[in-house]
């Protein structure tokens, strides 16, 4: 005799279904004492190697900023979910989280994940803070006011790479590139290519020639036709763009042919990927890095973030993804102190403009287009057969973000040299 | 321009030779039990790391002998879980439709992902060649890596010695009975079950075989399962299922195709290779050679 009819519940049941996603999920957000943020990235699939070193970096900045007494006397949390690089479970992760009261989110290390976030983002209420993404269109034709880089973007650091070049090596003026077949890959070159028109001829007085880039195939298990092709080419200079094992099967492929023995390697974005996994065998190489702990020595940000990420890991080698999470929760505190408040769009204005300390020192996040203005980190890695990595890093530079980014033009797609 | 045709010939066969070491084992499962194994690459991934631990012993100075036996030892380990497997999944698998199957041997790529990672890691891992191994071969202006000629005779070898078990000794024979009518094999007195067993043993431990040779010829990393994995379908699936001379031809074929399409199409990587399938399965759908005439 309780008045409930199982036809009522179903009535009940359907009418709440259908009604929920009308309700104001920003009702709902950050009422708690702790300030949650949501953790969004791959922890399993292609780029969990990668989402290890962001969550780390999440936990390693929550953990100080609440030793620190937290912001505005509230602690932060996180809420943690796994996106298997993938838009769509990205997507599903991120609402759920947003109906939990995490408005706040952090972690989107794929471009296509990138992309995705902006659009739910405005539907539901939320901010997100990349980790490593490297799509351009992410402030330029995809903009969007609800997701912010802390990183630098492809333009900055591929044109950083060119401008390092063209000042430390005035004389090796022909380059080709090892481009993978995706859109990201072939975007990287054109950059790199539209640094090397600008700064040879500024810099080092010359004009660059530039070859057709070598496109190969992303995922394979043999490159030895593409590195024919590369050691054939009247290149002295190499751009490589392939990523993760693929450069280091291709790398360890060019070996024989001897293809980097007499040619400046300057390599995108692996760190010390190709370098741990090839040890002695790992060519002299630049690669792109967002923080080497020796690079910035006496920054306590800096210190500190190396410090407890080798006490968390045992690892004393972190990648710089590590500082891009550990910067974004930064970002997220100094936003919130400098609003006094957590809610989406008092974080959005805080975000815009903050000029913040982090691992790789001061940041400002451009407001026009939501990119950070950061320097560039570049180390040079030659092989150290008798050290205990098998490598070592010998050299390492900062570029200064300034020299490098482009005008904000959100909305716009990129202008970009070509050659003629 | 001889220096040009011999990389696209020797680029082709490396290609191939690496393909087909990885796809002689699940050609040779498939052909007899009729089993489309998803799960090959991953036991191809566990051989690799397998044999990276052994030669993790040695250092970065490897001799052609500790390659071989880290090999070898690789082998032996996955014909060893191919028992298991055998066991526990296949044996289950013989009366259910085949997209069970597909989803059973997907489930134990699953596994070997996570085993991979659990036991060796997220970080990319590689092996030196053999010192034996590290010289180079000029031929008219080309440049033949002795490490890639090692593993060119090395798919060519398994190649002989597979060609040669299943169509010129007794056991081959039986393997080919069974193949075609393992029913009527039985009525005769032939024990099925225990063919079909060493049949599976065979198969992991060449896909170990395959892992143990290959491990200095790419990076090791959980997603290594996939990358021959979509090669060696290619050739099982051109070649004719089920087909060990077919896949080995096959193979041969697309890595013509391959090295022609990466040096005359370069801006179009892997279209050439996936339009041939396409083409082959359209004119040709049972493939080049078909597994009864030529097992």
């Amino acid at each position: 005799m309780t008045g409930i009819s199982r036809r009522g519940v179903i009535a009940g049941l359907g009418a709440t279904s259908l009604a929920a996603p009308f309700i104001n999920r920003r009702a709902f957000a950050q009422s708690g004492d702790a300030i949650k943020i949501g953790v969004v990235t791959a922890l399993s699939g292609p780029q969990e190697f990668i989402g290890n070193f962001v969550l780390s970096g999440c936990q390693i900045a929550v953990d100080q900023i609440n030793a620190a007494g937290g912001v505005l006397g509230r602690q932060l949390a996180l809420e943690i979910r796994d996106d298997r690089a993938n838009p769509a479970e990205a997507s599903a992760a991120a609402r759920e989280l947003i109906g939990l009261g995490a408005n706040l989110q952090i972690g989107t290390i794929s471009s296509s994940v990138a992309l995705a976030m902006g659009p739910l983002m405005t539907q539901e209420g939320g901010v997100v803070i990349t980790c490593g993404a490297g799509t351009e269109k992410l402030n330029h034709e995809n903009y969007n006011e609800h997701v912010f880089r802390p990183g630098d973007g492809p333009y900055m650091r591929m044109r950083a790479q060119a401008r390092l070049m063209a000042e430390r090596q005035p004389e090796v003026t022909s380059w080709t590139g090892l481009v993978p077949d995706h859109e990201y890959g072939r975007t990287t070159w054109a950059v790199y290519v539209d640094g090397l028109l600008q700064f040879y001829p500024e810099i080092a007085k010359a004009d660059p020639e530039i070859l057709d880039p070598i496109i190969v195939p992303y995922g394979a298990g043999d490159y030895r036709t593409f590195v024919t092709q590369a050691a054939r080419s009247q290149a002295q200079g190499i751009y490589n763009s392939t990523y993760g094992g693929d450069s280091v099967t291709l790398f360890q492929q060019a070996k024989p042919f001897q293809l980097f023995k007499d040619r400046v390697l300057m390599d995108s974005a692996n760190e010390f990927i190709v370098a741990g996994a090839l040890k002695g065998d790992t060519p002299g190489h630049w690669t792109g890095i967002h923080w080497y702990h020796e690079t910035n020595k006496g920054n306590p940000l800096s210190d500190q973030l190396y410090d407890d990420y080798v006490k968390k890991t045992g690892n004393t080698q972190p990648m710089g993804w590590v500082s891009e999470a550990h910067a974004g929760i930064y970002a997220y505190a100094k936003a919130i102190e400098k609003s006094g408040k957590s809610d989406t769009d008092a974080v959005i204005a805080g975000l815009k403009g903050l000029e913040w300390d982090t691992a790789t020192g001061k940041r400002l996040m451009r407001a026009e287009d939501n990119q950070a203005i950061k320097d560039v980190e570049l180390i040079y890695i030659e092989p150290d057969a008798s050290g205990p990595l098998g490598y070592k890093v010998t050299d390492y530079v900062k570029v200064d973000g300034n020299t490098v980014i482009e005008p904000p033009t959100p909305g716009e797609p990129m202008t970009l040299r070509k050659p003629s | 321009m001889a220096g040009d045709l011999i990389t696209i010939l020797f680029n082709a066969m490396i290609w191939a030779m690496a393909t087909f070491l990885v796809a002689s084992g699940l050609t040779l499962v498939f052909g007899i039990l009729h089993v489309l194994n998803f799960s090959h690459g991953g036991f191809f991934m566990i051989g690799g790391y397998v044999a990276y631990t052994v030669l993790s012993m040695f250092g970065a100075d490897i001799p052609l002998w500790a390659y071989l036996v880290a090999a070898i030892v690789a082998s032996v380990a996955m014909g060893g879980t191919g028992v298991a497997v055998d066991t526990l999944v296949f044996r289950r698998l013989k009366s259910v439709d085949g997209v069970y199957v597909l989803i059973a041997t997907y489930a134990l790529l699953l596994v070997c992902d996570g085993v991979v990672k659990l036991i060796w890691g997220l970080n990319y891992l590689s092996v030196s060649p053999p010192r034996e191994l590290l010289d180079v071969i000029f031929l008219g202006g080309a440049i033949l890596p002795t490490f890639s000629i090692f593993v060119i005779l090395s798919g060519v070898v398994v190649f002989l010695v597979l060609d040669y078990v299943l169509n010129r000794t007794s056991a081959g024979r039986i393997l080919q009975v069974i193949a075609i009518d393992p029913w009527m094999a039985g009525v005769v007195g032939i024990n099925v079950s225990s063919v079909y067993r060493w049949t599976v043993i065979t198969g992991f431990a060449l896909a170990g075989l395959a892992g143990g040779l290959l491990v200095a010829n790419q990076s090791l990393s959980p997603d290594l399962a996939g990358i021959f994995i979509l090669q060696a379908f290619g050739v099982v699936i051109v070649g004719g299922m089920g087909s060990v001379r077919g896949a080995f031809v096959a193979s041969i074929f697309l890595g013509l195709v391959e090295a022609l399409s990466a040096t005359y199409l370069p801006n179009y990587p892997g279209v050439l290779f996936f339009a041939t399938i396409a083409l082959v399965l359209i004119v040709r759908p049972e493939g080049l050679l078909s597994r009864q005439a030529t097992t």
